[in-house]
Parts: structure tokens; sequence; C-alpha cells
């Protein structure tokens, strides 16, 4: 029966999340490497990027180029309030969502007007802006080199690493919660078919609106974690390049999940820094990887698994 | 008997074509009306601008007393008008139970709730006798359990009024024998319902009263009987020199 399925599939996600926590849980305690715990610190980050896109992308449809306003919206508002004004980094981590989670009311409002490609473009160009500002007003934000000197969130790399953690649960369980309420519910049919929900009494706007200034929240927390992270905030936050990351993260993993977006930003994280030993070939086999990845598990890495445990269980037969 | 929707000269222009001209009618509370006429006729343009997706050109839309024009679709339905499509646009990766749910947390679905959004939405799945069905994906429901699905998320926003745009459409005979008593059971309950349909026969057994458009004009209001030997809607849909009503 297929409600059997969903619960089973339910059930299947929550113990592979508590093994991953477990596992995350441990990992200053038995890997010594500190380039190693540095790179789970930067998964832990991604993980908050890609999940706080999917409430977003995944959940409404709304595809989102330009999650990287929110992001160095997020880094900025941290770093130069803890550069200039020596504003504590617990304060500025706050602070930090809070301006993302504006821009996301200021982009989203007349962004949301707008259908399809015009709506990617609309983000892709509110993200671009920002981008281009740093530049112009460099005396204040350090330019294309960005301001070094941001104070560190905690002095020890496992401290860092347990705050990384936390920030990491908390704001994905929020959003993974949020997915599954019944507001998720609500921004699948938004997905599925606006006009269906409108028909159902759904204020679309309000909620596509509302998942805008979630999604900026969050990703402004994390934005505002990394520059502390890194104790350096710069241009690459508001790049391009950090949204298509995002998005493919996602793709891979598998959108409208919440922790398919995850899976996908720990695997493709630690991918990439595998990749480092053969540097010269790094990009291409990332790129043909998630080509490959792309065709062959179209779905995605967690969907495809839901599908391969409910066969193993038997609970659905064939395709 | 109340007037619960007033429609006056209701009027769309798509640029120079005109979908709907000037349409006027009444509907008293608790009444079932039938909306025919050929295919371009304005039927579902007519629906469009009763729910809101549509903006009239000029007119007046009066529901319970209240102006509905320049409402959004979401604010009409939480003022007590659902609808239906003529192609069904069901959630296709959600559940049966879950396109339903989506009705049940409207504002106006989930105010007039005394249980939780779930339990109401099972009891609407029952209703039109969709239980057993409630745990698969819409996309997996046959045609006519989607026409039966569409039903039970407009009743969900818990209406007064009901639009049901071409209810019967792709469904056989046993389908459709099976969901007229449905229709039929929802008007005794007290629902006010506007039925669009083609299919002439099974909507005259449902309806006392029935409005005919053709080009967008209203050219007949009345009963079965009178429509059947109405000339203007003989040729509406026969063209000059259709005798009988009955061949449709």
């Amino acid at each position: 029966m297929p409600g059997q399925e969903n619960r089973s599939v339910f059930t299947s996600e929550r113990i592979g999340l508590l093994i991953a926590l477990a596992i995350l849980s441990f990992v200053p305690l038995y890997i010594k490497d500190r380039a190693i715990v540095e790179l789970i610190i930067l998964a832990n980050i991604y993980a908050v990027y890609v999940a706080s896109w999917d409430i977003l992308c995944g959940y409404t449809g709304q595809v989102n180029f330009g999650h990287a306003l929110f992001v160095g919206g997020g880094a900025y508002a941290a770093g130069l309030l803890n550069f200039y004004f020596k504003v504590p980094p617990w304060l500025t981590i706050f602070i930090g969502g809070g301006v993302a989670a504006l821009f996301g009311l200021i982009i989203g409002t007349p962004c949301l007007r707008l259908r399809g490609p015009y709506f990617a473009l609309a983000t892709f160009a509110a993200a671009a802006v920002p981008y281009g500002l740093t530049d112009v007003y460099w005396e204040i934000t350090g330019g294309l080199d960005g301001l070094y000197g941001i104070s560190p969130i905690w002095p020890t790399l496992t401290g860092k690493y347990y705050f990384s953690l936390l920030l990491t649960v908390l704001c994905c369980g929020m959003v993974y919660a949020g997915g599954r309420s019944n507001k998720g519910l609500i921004l699948k049919s938004i997905r599925e078919d606006e006009i269906g929900a409108m028909a159902s009494g759904i204020n679309t706007t309000r909620y596509k609106l509302v998942a805008f200034v979630v999604s900026g929240f969050f990703a402004g927390v994390a934005g505002a974690f990394y520059s502390h992270n890194q104790l350096h905030v710069g241009p690459e936050t508001l790049s391009v390049n950090l949204s298509v990351l995002v998005m493919i993260m996602s793709v891979v993993g598998g959108i409208g999940t919440i922790t398919g977006p995850i899976c996908g930003a720990y695997l493709l994280t630690i991918f990439n820094e595998m990749l480092r030993e053969w540097e010269e070939l790094r990009l291409l086999i990332y790129t043909a990887t998630v080509v490959l990845m792309l065709i062959f598990v179209p779905k995605g890495i967690v969907p495809a698994l839901s599908e391969g445990i409910l066969r193993l269980t038997g609970k659905r037969k064939g395709g | 008997m109340e007037t619960i929707l007033e429609v006056v000269e209701l009027t769309k222009y798509f640029g120079g074509l005109c979908a709907v001209r000037n349409v006027s009618f009444a509907l008293n509370q608790g009444e079932m009306l039938g909306v025919i006429g050929p295919n371009g006729a304005g039927k579902t343009t007519l629906f469009n601008l009763l729910t809101g997706f549509l903006k009239p050109s000029g007119g007046k839309i009066i529901f319970k007393g209240e102006s509905l024009v320049g409402l959004k679709p979401y604010t009409i339905v939480n003022k007590g008008i659902a609808r239906t499509f003529q192609i069904v646009r069901p959630f296709h990766q959600l559940t049966g139970l879950e396109n339903v749910v989506i009705s049940c947390l409207s504002q106006r679905g989930a105010a007039q709730a005394n249980q939780g959004a779930e339990e109401k939405a099972w009891k609407f799945l029952e209703s039109v006798g969709l239980s057993g069905k409630e745990s698969m994906l819409a996309k997996d429901l046959p045609h006519g359990d989607l026409k039966r699905l569409e039903l039970a998320r407009a009743l969900a926003t818990e209406p007064e009024l009901l639009l049901l745009d071409e209810p019967f459409a792709g469904l056989g005979l046993k389908e459709i024998s099976s969901l007229s008593p449905l229709i039929q059971k929802l008007s005794r309950e007290g629902h006010s319902i506007i039925i669009i349909e083609h299919k002439l026969r099974e909507l005259m057994k449902l309806v006392k009263r029935v409005v005919t458009l053709h080009f967008g004009e209203k050219i007949a209001d009345g009963t079965p009987e009178e429509l059947s030997r109405n000339e203007k809607v003989v040729e509406a849909y026969l063209g000059k020199g259709g005798r009988t009503f009955a061949t449709i």
C-alpha cells in the first residue's frame, strides 16, 4: 500500500539522518587531521546553504539562481559589523540571517510577479548587483580581496566544529520540519500547480514570499557563520559560482526533499576535496561526474535510494 | 428565495475579441443552474471571471451582496465560491489525501473545521467515494477518480456556491451515473451549484434551469423544456434548419 511506502521511506530517512548525525558527532574525536575537520565544517555550512535553497526552490518550484545574494548578504552583514563595530559573532550570525531575510523580502516581492526563466534571470541579476557593489565600495568592503581579521566564532577547532554542527542541525532541522509540516505541503502544492493551489483557497504569493524570507534567513545565518569561520569576508560569497554550486548539490542530492540536497552538499564537498590530488583534472572529473549523475540518477541520490529501499523491502513492485 | 449570486452585464474582452458580452443572470440560494453553449461560447471564461482568474472588462459580480470584481482567486474561495476545472488540475506528486488537505488548510476550510485537516480531508474523500485511495499519488489515479478528487478538493473549502466545469467530461456512462447522484446530493445538502456541461442529456436530468451562451452572449435562460423549443438555442447547436434539440 502506498501509505506504507511513505512511512517506510520516512522511517528510513530518519534512521539515515540519525546515523549521519552520530557519525558527524564523532568527527573531531577520531579525526586528528585539521584539514579534514575544516572540510567537514565547510560541508556543514554548505548543508545549510542547500537546505535553505531547497525550501524555496525544491518546494515551491521557484528556481532561484541568486542564492548567493542571501549567503553573501549574511556574510557581509556579519563581517562588516564585526570588523568595524566589533559586534560579537553570536550576534552577527543572527543579524546576518535577518539581513538576508530582509533581502529575501525586498527581492522576493518584485521577483514573484515573474515566472519561469524571467524569475530565474531576475534572481540572477539581483545577486550580481551587490557583487559589483563590493568593488565599487572597496574602501568599506575591501573590494575583491575582501576584509581579513573577522573574529573567530570559537577559539578551538573542536569548539568551532561542534558549533557548526549545532548550527547545521538547528537550521536544517527547522527547514526539514517546516518542509514536512502542513506549510510545507502547501508549498509543494504551489510547485505542483499554482492555479490549483489558488483554487484551493491558498494565498500562493504570501507563501512564496514567506519561503523567500525563510530561505534567505537560513542562508544568511550560514553565510555569517562562514565569514567567522574563514576569518574573512569576500565577494566569493556573492558569486554566481556559489549559486550554481548550491544548485548542483541540490539537484545531485534530489531537490524538494531537504535531505537530498544536504546529502549532495556533503558528498560533493568531500568529492571535490578528494580530487585535489589530480588538480589539473579536477574540474573535468567533477563536471563529468555531476553530468553522469544527472543523466543516470536524474531524480537525485536520496529519491533513488528511497526507491531502492522500497524495492528491497518489497513494498513496491517493478518500476 | 434569497439571491446568492448576481451577475450584471458581465463583459470580457481579449484584445479585440469579446469572449463574454453583457451576460446577466442571478442564482438563488440552493439552486442548481446549468450553463451550456457550443465550444467557444464563453462558458469557461465566465467561470474564470466569477472565480477571479480573469478580471472582467465590465459589469458586476455580486456574491451575497458583496462585489467580487478585482478580488484574487483565493479570496473568492475564502468568501465561499469553489470551482472545479474542465481539465483536472490535481497535485500529481501528492497523495489523494494531501490533495484535499490543502483545501482544508485554506482560510475558510480551516476556519470552518472543528477537527484536524487530515481528519476532515478523509471525510471529504469518503463523501466523493474515494475512500481506500487516499494514499495513492494523484498521478496514479484514473480520470474518473481525478474528477471526484477535484470535487473533494472544492468541497473541502466549505463553499456555499460550487462551480463545476464539465464534471462529466471524459467519463463513461457508468461513471456519469455514479457521479450524478453525488451532485444531486450536494444540491440537496444546500449547496448552490452552477454546472457547465456538454453532455446535455445528463445535465438536463440534474438542473431545472439552464443559461445558454453563444459567442459570449446569453441567448436563453429557462427550463430544459423551454430551451429545447428555443430556436436560438437549436440554431446555436445545430445551425440553421436544425429541428429538434433532442437530437443533440
